[in-house]
């Protein structure tokens, strides 16, 4: 009984992704598949149109194997193994640096605006 | 019949890598024991020494590829659960996100064109900071490569865990949403399992930035390339 309820959980979420390709192709819309699948869906749950338990489970049990499901993509680097080589190593030091700037600049704005808002909230 | 078998063959491969590595690093639970690190590299090394080309290895691992897009769809769940979340911070939210979207993207593309990377590698580190599934699908359609992008995105995760405790004390980030906002934007699922150690708020603010950047991303990402490339 709960394995149904997964199954059915999952059809609905994969028809969200099937939309997702749908409008993709039918607009043109320069958007990930998935990404325009989780905007209708994320408005979708906002709208109201069906309740969070029609897709809670389902969704949660999806996530937590979300690791598996990109081991077959993440294994064609083997087609691609020289790229590290070399100079290519080098790519690996600006990937550090830039991850690190993206860390900084949004930790230090969330965190600034955060304070400043509760300061502000604080005076009146 | 055989391509059924081959096509079995490398989906039970796959489950019984992530499976005994799971547990693995449940046991000890070190970051460079995730099962995504150890179990892609364990079939690379399989298909290595065994000589098995990786469109051999596809016919089975396409399945497991398939789920991706849902799985991507799943991630509206938990940020519809935090929504009050986000609306109740919804300006340091937002601009933390831009912002890092923007600085990553930005740093990234100008550094490796500054080093006269090629085109076809650039389009691949660009999207390093979202969420693998979604960097995947951004690299694929700007015309990068996406296995390549996936260990990118790899690169980014452990530099937020390995080196980002140190270096947000040392910038003084030390509120939750900074926290959060920090590991989340930069270092997607692997730096919000690492937000999970500093407190439930860390890693519920991290997983927003998490699943927000990749909305942001996907939309900025061509803008990004249009502007370097012109």
């Amino acid at each position: 009984m709960k394995i149904l309820l997964f199954v059915l959980q999952f059809i609905f979420i994969y028809g969200f992704f099937l939309l997702g390709q749908l409008m993709r192709e039918l607009f043109n819309i320069p958007l990930p598949a998935s990404i325009i699948g989780f905007l209708l869906m994320f408005s979708a749950l906002s709208l109201k149109l069906f309740p969070l338990r029609f897709v809670e489970s389902g969704a949660t049990l999806l996530l937590s194997f979300l690791p598996l499901f990109f081991i077959p993509a993440t294994v064609g680097v083997i087609e691609y193994i020289s790229t590290f080589a070399g100079k290519g190593a080098f790519l690996i030091v600006i990937l550090i640096f830039s991850t690190l700037l993206t860390m900084a600049a949004s930790g230090w704005t969330s965190q600034y605006l955060a304070r400043k808002t509760e300061k502000e909230q604080g005076v009146e | 019949m055989e391509t059924l078998s081959v096509a079995f063959f490398f989906i039970a491969l796959t489950f019984a890598a992530y499976f005994l590595l799971n547990l693995i690093y449940i046991k000890f639970h070190y970051s460079f024991l995730m099962p995504a690190l150890t179990a892609t590299f364990i079939i690379v090394l399989f298909l290595l020494a065994t000589g098995i080309s990786y469109d051999t290895y596809m016919i089975g691992g396409e399945w497991i590829d398939r789920l991706l897009g849902p799985a991507v769809v799943s991630l509206a769940i938990p940020l519809y659960k935090q929504r009050k979340l986000v609306l109740d911070n919804v300006v340091p939210v937002l601009a933390g996100i831009f912002v890092g979207v923007v600085t990553g993207m930005s740093t990234g593309i100008a550094l490796a064109k500054a080093f006269d990377f090629s085109h076809l590698l650039i389009l691949s580190v660009l999207p390093k900071s979202i969420t693998t599934p979604v960097a995947m699908e951004v690299s694929e359609q700007l015309g990068g490569i996406p296995s390549l992008a996936a260990v990118f995105v790899m690169i980014a995760g452990f530099t937020g865990i390995i080196l980002g405790p140190a270096f947000l004390r040392l910038l003084r980030i030390e509120s939750a949403i900074g926290i959060g906002m920090g590991l989340g934007a930069s270092a997607h699922g692997i730096g919000t399992a690492k937000a999970l150690e500093y407190g439930p708020q860390e890693a519920s603010i991290s997983s927003v930035a998490m699943s927000l950047s990749a909305v942001f991303g996907s939309f900025l990402a061509p803008v990004f390339v249009w502007i370097f490339f012109l």
